[in-house]
């Protein structure tokens, strides 16, 4: 992974999660990837960080977790999005498109 | 790539922090071992890619902690959410249950309120006035002491005893005397008013320890003649009359015409309950008089020292009575004395009743959750079939049990909710409709420990009969229940349970009812009792003349003589008079020893005496009394003329057994004016009830009121108008008289001997309230069981009238059923009540505590009830149709 890639502020990797399991169901390790090889490497998002992430997200009742078998038949962690997670989704994309569109304008007139 | 899941293992149950550490180990190694995978794939050494994948992980020791941790708490929440969700639907499905079979969910609900509202109120009753202590501090310390009489009952002091034993007495912390009377209060604006007043000595505050509101006690000299006039206020008089003014104490009121100051004003918690005031008792030169040591009037009441037992106190007492006899052996032969805790002595009279209806009450609380088990019993083996449905279509077994059980808790809850209400309403009533005069009832209210344990008893019935059938229901033999028409030995025993609650319900209610019956007889007896006088047509009240204005015989004997006259003069008066003591059946406690001129002198404090009362000429006719011989008085029987006096035949037989007592001379140990009282018998009037009308009538003699006036007056007048026209018109001739004479007991003869018989009537009502409940949840009781025998027993009952059974036939055959679980039931309950009875003896007039009458009586009138429960379940069982019976469904 390139030392350039920037460090998440807090809040975003809930919003990752969320877009990433709005694909459908996944487990830690999928979304890890995932979200690595959709970002082509440029965000840093660290597996301690998204586990821990993940359970919070459960505990909020944003997504849901359920015993699964991996593609190699193994007994793996599902996540899905609740209800609620996809209705929670929706409104960090807006608040978080308005948010970079707005440093983004600052950014260019300077 | 995204995948669902290949197929799914389980719903998470519920788990252990153990389970969820491990699921957050098993998470996290799949993930490493991915990571591992990928790196091997990529070329990394086999060796060292797991401790790569590690590093690239980042901090997996705080990432395993954190995410354990948030996995406990998501998984505690769940379960209260789910669990809170599952006994929302439980009782939802319960409530919907309920209402389903709305005559069962009543007359459940009725019956546990009828129990937990009436246990309540009365416990409550019960508590405020014999358990809770009294509202002082260490009320334990608080005694009465008093003499003892002959009879060994307790009597009252003398001043010149009290103040010897006070004297003498070393456990005593503080004590004071005690004498209540009337006092007139004027000049405060408003109407005169007669107010209850009692004299103290000036320790009394320091006896009961109770907080001023306001201002300070007696202090030590208020005593002694010539001190200051002062008063202490109760807290309602100084509400009532004084607008709750701080600035009255300092202030001067007029009591008796005489001023006082008023010095305090007492908390709420005050004693005797019935006084206004408390003044100081005055020490004067009479009441110290040796001569007046027989002059026996003055209650007392003391705290014992602090760490002295009451038995030490009372053996002290004991020998200080027996040091005063040998000293003063004119008035003191045989002189005796005793204590009783304060609380024991003040409830004595209401004691016994009140524990028999906690007994009562008791009892219809047991009934009442027998009659709801029986219930939740019948309901339960209905249901049966409706479980083995549910169980059959794999309703777990813990859900049915918690269903059930939801349902009967629902049960009992709502029963206690409406009990609880009950009760409230309840005990109020209680105490606005208890007799005047019980003791301690301003302290009751509904007790919420009596109340806790009341509902938790019906929610313990709830709980085990609806757990009993609940596990029995739960595990049936599916395939006996469902199929058709079978019965195992199972419905048998049910039935037999049932029916041995039914004979203790019927039991306790015979218990009650004979309860009830006896005190119906007995008020029966007391209500057909000739009082001796003709309680029809005449109306009485009361006056106490203020000692200054009337202090002297001559002004006692005019005012009486104006006062005779314009009663006179009221619409349709038939006779007027006034005696100087209270009314028959409410209050005469005059009593002197006399002498009959003629015999030996008896030794001392061995004289004869018998309750003295000075009337005027016209009492015998007001109050209707027969004249038996000789004749009444007259207005010639004067002041100045030849003193005489009437006796009643009680007196006459008791003191002149065996002569003719018109024409003797009685002699009383009362002089004033330097003159013995007392005259020549000139004649027997019938005897009348003076003090209840369950006593003898007492001997009594009569004085005229003008030889021998006395500063009190209880008027009667007897007319043939309305008692009320007569009662106003009197009322405005005592203003005219004197404006400053406030009239109070107003009332009529008919009330006041209604108002004697109160506490045994309220007792009787109360009881037989109780005993109707009883009777009416034993027949509830019967109906139900009878009612479900007959549809066990449908089948059998087809096949009999198939085989030419006649319903007559049949209608006896349930009868029989029912007849002989009530005969069972009152044999037991006759059995019980000829036992419990024997509590309730002292309560009773006239009548044994085994009256046959009553006994018979009341085992009539439940096997009428029970033969009417079992009639109405018997005649539709008369009605099936055997072929429809044959057919159906069991």
């Amino acid at each position: 992974m390139p030392k350039t890639s920037l460090d998440l502020m807090q809040g975003t990797v809930a919003v990752l999660i969320l877009k990433a399991l709005s694909w459908g169901a996944m487990h830690g390790y999928d979304i890890s990837r995932s979200i690595r090889r959709r970002s082509e490497g440029v965000l840093g998002l660290e597996d301690a960080a998204l586990y821990q992430a993940l359970h919070r997200l459960e505990r909020k009742g944003w997504i849901e977790a359920e015993w699964g078998l991996s593609e190699n038949n193994r007994k793996a962690k599902f996540y899905r999005l609740s209800d609620e997670g996809r209705h929670q989704l929706q409104i960090e994309v807006t608040t978080w498109q308005r948010y970079a569109s707005a440093v983004t304008k600052v950014l260019e007139t300077a | 790539m995204p995948r669902l899941p290949a197929r799914r293992l389980f719903r998470f149950p519920w788990r252990s922090a153990a389970q969820v550490a491990a699921d957050v180990d098993e998470e996290l190694r799949f993930h490493l071992d991915m990571a591992a995978q990928e790196l091997i794939d990529g070329g990394w050494p086999q060796e060292t890619a797991r401790m790569e994948a590690e590093r690239q992980f980042g901090d997996l020791e705080t990432t395993r902690r954190v995410c354990r941790q948030l996995d406990v708490h998501k998984e505690k929440q769940m379960k209260w959410t789910k669990a809170f969700e599952e006994l929302g639907q439980d009782l939802r499905f319960s409530l919907r249950q309920l209402a389903k079979s709305p005559g069962f969910t009543l007359i459940a609900i009725l019956t546990l309120a009828l129990g937990v509202g009436s246990t309540t109120s009365i416990f409550s009753v019960v508590n405020g006035i014999l358990l809770r202590p009294l509202p002082f501090p260490e009320p334990e310390r608080l005694v009465r002491v008093y003499p003892l009489s002959d009879a060994g009952e307790p009597s009252v002091f003398s001043v010149l005893n009290y103040l010897d034993w006070r004297k003498q007495s070393r456990t005593i912390e503080a004590a004071s005397l005690l004498d209540t009377g009337s006092v007139n209060l004027t000049g405060t604006g408003d109407e005169p008013e007669r107010l209850v007043g009692a004299w103290v000595s000036p320790e009394f505050f320091s006896v009961l320890k109770a907080p001023l509101l306001a201002g300070r006690g007696f202090a030590p000299g208020e005593d002694k003649p010539g001190a200051s006039k002062v008063v202490v206020l109760t807290r309602k008089l100084w509400a009532r009359r004084f607008g709750s003014d701080r600035g009255v104490v300092g202030r001067t009121v007029s009591l008796d015409g005489a001023p006082y100051t008023v010095i305090g004003v007492a908390s709420e918690n005050r004693w005797p309950a019935s006084v206004d005031l408390w003044l100081p008792f005055e020490l004067n030169e009479r009441a110290l008089e040796p001569k007046n040591r027989g002059a026996i009037y003055l209650s007392s009441v003391a705290r014992l020292a602090p760490g002295v037992s009451m038995e030490a106190a009372r053996a002290e007492a004991r020998a200080i009575a027996s040091r005063l006899a040998a000293q003063y052996p004119d008035n003191n032969t045989g002189y005796r004395m005793d204590m009783a805790g304060m609380q024991t002595y003040m409830v004595g009279d209401v004691r016994t009743p009140l524990l028999v209806l906690m007994g009562a009450v008791l009892f219809v609380l047991l009934i009442a959750c027998v009659n709801v088990a029986n219930l939740l019993l019948v309901r339960a083996s209905s249901r049966e079939s409706e479980v083995a449905v549910r169980t059959a279509l794999g309703a777990g077994r813990a859900r049915i049990v918690r269903q059930l059980l939801t349902e009967s808790v629902a049960l009992a809850l709502l029963g206690g909710a409406a009990g609880a209400a009950l009760a409230g309403w309840a005990t109020r009533a209680l105490v606005a409709l208890a007799p005047q005069g019980t003791p301690r009832l301003e302290e009751v209210g509904v007790d919420s420990s009596v109340l806790l344990f009341t509902l938790g008893v019906s929610l313990g019935t709830g709980i085990l009969f609806g757990l009993v059938p609940a596990l029995r229901a739960s595990r049936p033999d599916l395939s006996s229940v469902l199929k058709e028409g079978t019965r195992g030995s199972k419905g048998r025993v049910a039935v037999q349970a049932r029916s041995v609650l039914v004979v203790v319900e019927t039991a306790l209610a015979v218990m009650l009812l004979a309860g009830a019956g006896l005190l119906l007889r007995s008020f029966g007896e007391l209500v057909r009792v000739d009082p001796g006088f003709d309680p029809q047509n005449a109306v009485a009240f009361r006056l106490a003349p203020p000692s200054p204005k009337y202090e002297e015989d001559p002004q006692l004997r005019s005012l009486a003589t104006s006062l005779m006259e314009r009663m006179q003069k009221l619409p349709g008066v038939v006779a007027a008079g006034a005696s100087a003591f209270g009314q028959p059946l409410d209050d005469n406690d005059f009593t002197l020893s006399f002498n009959v001129d003629g015999r030996p002198d008896a030794a001392p404090g061995q004289e004869p005496s018998m309750p003295v009362a000075a009337v005027t000429p016209g009492y015998f006719r007001a109050l209707g009394l027969q004249l038996l011989r000789g004749r009444l008085f007259t207005e010639q029987d004067r002041n100045g003329s030849v003193q005489v006096a009437i006796l009643t035949q009680a007196a006459a037989r008791k003191f002149f057994p065996n002569e003719d007592p018109i024409g003797k001379k009685i002699a009383l140990g009362w002089t004033s004016d330097g003159a013995r009282r007392g005259g020549e018998v000139v004649g027997i009037i019938g005897d009348f009830k003076q003090s209840t009308l369950a006593n003898d009538a007492d001997p009594q003699l009569f004085l005229p009121f003008d030889q021998a006036p006395l500063g009190y007056l209880s008027v009667v007048i007897r007319s043939t108008v309305d008692l009320g026209t007569v009662a106003a018109a009197a009322c405005t001739q005592v203003h005219e008289l004197d404006a400053d004479l406030p009239i109070f007991k107003l009332q009529t003869l008919e009330e006041i001997v209604s108002a004697s018989v109160a506490q045994p009537r309220f007792y009787m009502l109360l009881l037989g309230g109780f005993a109707a409940v009883a009777l009416a949840m034993a027949a509830i009781g019967m109906y139900g069981v009878i009612a479900y025998a007959v549809v066990q027993r449908r089948q059998e009952i087809g096949v009999r009238m198939a085989l030419g059974a006649t319903r007559d036939r049949v209608v006896r055959m349930v009868l029989r059923q029912g007849l002989v679980l009530a005969v069972i039931g009152a044999a037991a309950g006759l059995l019980g009540a000829f036992l419990a009875s024997r509590g309730m003896r002292s309560l009773l007039y006239a009548v044994s505590a085994s009256d046959p009458m009553t006994y018979a009586g009341v085992t009539l009138v439940l096997v009428a009830v029970a033969a009417i429960a079992s009639y109405l379940p018997a005649r539709r069982a008369a009605r099936l149709e055997p072929q429809l019976a044959l057919r159906a469904d069991v």
